[in-house]
């Protein structure tokens, strides 16, 4: 298997020298739009890896990628330990869900600790907002962020970018300007906005790649101040929201964590947040339906949408090896 | 004992009095200038001698949080601060609800080289706003407030019987005025920073609420009750019109909300987490305007100091708290009164005579036979903030690196030099 893997070339872009100005991936709040772009099309490159018969390339040989998730989420965690090892890198799984972190013990502690395994790059999911820009003020190593907190989680953001970007190129509609693919394109995002890092990431990379977004939830779960960033719109009407959008993205609603001085009930989210049938027409032609999953069926989206012609939910599961593939390989090849 | 303070320009609330050598006998003024021999001799020349600085809201962790600080280190950072008085809070392990826990701060402080130790103690038994501490007790141990501040308290009715068993017994009462239900969980201020940072806000709306009952309880009892950190212009805005129509408060403001911002927790480092938040620039431009007018009667640092450890843990788990005894005065004199925003009369105002008021104590004066709690201040010399050299235990500050004048360089109090820098 090594030695096959060997044999087959690396990937023939290398990352763009922008790309490589970045030690981290914490959010977006310091990339370009060309940036961005040259990581969608790395990501390209390695979906043509990921569908030959041997899908494995050296590019990452000799490197360590470890897994840090203070927080349960075992999807993410093997979409980024697959797109580790697809590359030859070796993987370390760390899982610290909050019982086997000693109270009072700091992250920083746990840092230390795991820093005495020499990995090279590390993927954080944590509750608390911050946490990977905190590992990244006190490691030599590389951090990427996989979800925390309300904050962001950049990787989702990229998959659904990078989903969205070939779906529009399929559908007859490449992207005007190749550096900001989604100029003159409209994002609807609905559901509990004000507790999701998968609205924020989405608002900051599709905005910063030319696009405009809508935030659509109950007015309880949507907070005002986020119409002062650039390109963000908001509204509770979900008619509104929808109408013209290329995409409506419907966000994962947690009602047990909610309770009850948040959210009524379910049943008067669904009846009038629930993406439908309806709505779809309202929206642009072409438009697509996207979910960053896991989906509460019948919640967030209408099945017979979710299972539709024009989901994506698949496919933005699909996006998630290679868009990781290209972020590690992006951070570490040419750092070393 | 006799010291003299050579040579320095004395300044105090009842004026500028000009340079003299100050003496001091057995722990009081003696005069100006009298010659004669002397203990020991501190020069003064070139530096501003005024009396030491109260400060009304410190968090000394003693008993039972050593780890984080305790008289010894805690009342030698007040001195080191140029600070002579501070009145520590209740909400250490165990609570300071029970009069023998006062009386044992009040005796181990006698034996500590710092500022004079006033505790206050809790409102409410173990702080869970359940049950009246007995006041009258506590008082006798040595009491000067009640306040169960870090928690606010949420029962009105018990509010209500708080503060009219303090007003029977001449207790300042002082409160931490957030409304808890819409504070939540916040970590920080609630605003656009916040929700670009998605970390959940504290609402200036909760300060607001609760200052208006607090205050109207206030009026309603007689109390005397002391706002603590008033931190948002709307808070300000709300106890400016409750003193404007009669109710008996006080507001305090600290040296974080008037210098730092919600925009400092971008970088997501806990050291910025504090209890009530860092509010916006508008906040702090409302706040620094109040000091020179009558909205603002004293200057409290909360000093709260915790573990490095602590504070590197998440922005959700790190504890709330700024320790800052040793920076306060050298801020808000560089920020404020060497940038030509504030006098440096004011300034000593809001650290002497103001909080002296607030309490009903005599106001802080050099004259013979007051007692001789006196700080020396060096309005010259720049030197950046160095955690490392503090006195206190939390050796990590926002103001790290900043270069700031007016270091307190000698301070007494009753008569001996508890702080000589260099």
């Amino acid at each position: 298997m090594i030695g096959a893997a060997a044999q087959v070339p690396p990937p023939p872009t290398p990352p763009a020298a922008a790309a490589r100005r970045h030690r981290h991936l914490l959010d977006f709040t310091d990339w370009t739009a060309e940036e961005v772009v040259s990581l969608l099309d790395t990501a390209e490159v390695m979906a043509q890896v990921l569908a030959r018969p041997v899908k494995r390339v050296p590019a990452l040989q000799g490197y360590t990628v470890a897994t840090l998730f203070f927080e349960d989420s075992t999807r993410t965690r093997l979409s980024f330990e697959r797109a580790a090892r697809a590359q030859s890198a070796d993987v370390i799984s760390f899982a610290a869900g909050g019982s086997s972190l000693r109270k009072g013990e700091s992250i920083r502690d746990t840092l230390r600790t795991i820093e005495q395994l020499q990995a090279d790059l590390y993927v954080v999911r944590h509750p608390s907002a911050g946490v990977p820009h905190q590992l990244a003020r006190w490691t030599n190593g590389a951090v990427v962020n996989a979800g925390d907190g309300r904050h962001a989680h950049p990787t989702q953001a990229l998959l659904d970018a990078y989903t969205l970007r070939a779906a529009l190129t399929a559908a007859g509609l490449p992207p005007a300007e190749r550096e900001r693919p989604f100029t003159g394109r409209r994002l609807a995002v609905v559901g509990d906005v004000e507790h999701s890092r998968v609205a924020r990431s989405n608002a900051e990379l599709f905005t910063l790649l030319g696009g405009e977004v809508v935030l659509c939830g109950p007015a309880a779960l949507l907070p005002r101040e986020l119409s002062r960033l650039p390109g963000v719109h908001l509204t509770a009407d979900l008619r509104e929201a929808v109408t013209g959008a290329d995409a409506v993205m419907a966000l994962r609603i947690q009602h047990e964590r909610l309770g009850p001085k948040r959210l009524p009930s379910l049943a008067e989210y669904v009846a009038r947040y629930q993406v439908r049938p309806a709505h779809l027409e309202l929206a642009a032609p072409h438009a697509f339906v996207m979910h960053p999953g896991p989906l509460n069926r019948d919640v967030e989206v209408a099945s017979e949408l979710a299972d539709g012609e024009r989901s994506l939910v698949e496919r933005q599961v699909a996006s998630g090896v290679p868009v990781r593939m290209a972020v590690l390989y992006s951070l570490l090849v040419g750092k070393k | 004992m006799r010291l003299v303070l050579r040579g320095g320009r004395l300044l105090d609330g009842a004026g500028d009095r000009g340079v003299h050598d100050l003496y001091v006998r057995d722990g009081v003024i003696e005069g100006l200038d009298l010659g004669g021999a002397v203990d020991q001799e501190v020069d003064a020349e070139g530096r501003l001698v005024t009396p030491a600085f109260l400060d009304l809201h410190v968090h000394l962790r003693d008993p039972g949080q050593e780890v984080k600080e305790d008289l010894a280190s805690g009342l030698a950072a007040a001195a080191a601060g140029g600070y002579g008085t501070v009145v520590s809070m209740a909400n250490t392990d165990p609570v300071v609800d029970d009069p023998g826990i006062v009386a044992d701060l009040v005796a181990r402080a006698a034996r500590v080289a710092g500022a004079r130790l006033r505790p206050a103690a809790a409102i409410s038994k173990g702080l869970r706003g359940e049950e009246l501490t007995d006041m009258a007790a506590l008082r006798a141990a040595g009491a000067v407030m009640v306040t169960d501040d870090g928690v606010p308290v949420a029962d009105s009715r018990l509010f209500r019987s708080a503060c009219e068993y303090a007003a029977e017994l001449g207790l300042v009462v002082q409160t931490h005025s957030e409304e808890p239900s819409l504070r939540d969980g916040g970590v920080m201020h609630e605003s656009a920073v916040s929700q670009r940072l998605g970390l959940p806000g504290n609402p200036d709306a909760a300060e607001a609420v609760m200052i208006f009952r607090d205050g109207e309880v206030a009026r309603l009892t007689g109390a005397r009750v002391h706002l603590a950190h008033v931190s948002s212009r709307r808070g300000l805005e709300v106890a400016t019109w409750l003193k404007a129509s009669g109710a008996p408060v006080t507001v305090e403001v600290t040296p974080q909300h008037l210098t730092l911002t919600d925009e400092s927790l971008a970088g997501f480092d806990p050291v910025y987490k504090v209890a009530p938040p860092l509010r916006t620039a508008d906040d702090v431009a409302a706040l620094r305007a109040a000091l020179a007018g009558g909205a603002v009667d004293s200057i409290g640092t909360d000093h709260a100091p915790h573990t490095l450890a602590e504070k590197q843990q998440d922005m959700l788990s790190a504890p709330f708290g700024i320790a800052n005894l040793e920076v306060a005065f050298p801020l808000l004199y560089t920020r404020l009164v060497a940038a030509g925003e504030l006098p440096l009369e004011r300034l000593l105002w809001l650290l002497q005579d103001g909080p002296a008021r607030v309490m009903g104590w005599p106001a802080p004066r050099l004259d013979p036979g007051a007692p001789a709690d006196v700080t020396v201040l060096d309005l010259e010399t720049e030197r950046a903030v160095e955690g490392a050299r503090f006195r206190s235990k939390a050796k990590h500050t926002p103001w790290e690196g900043e270069p700031l004048k007016g270091w307190p360089v000698a301070t007494l109090v009753a008569g001996r030099a508890v702080h000589l820098a260099g």
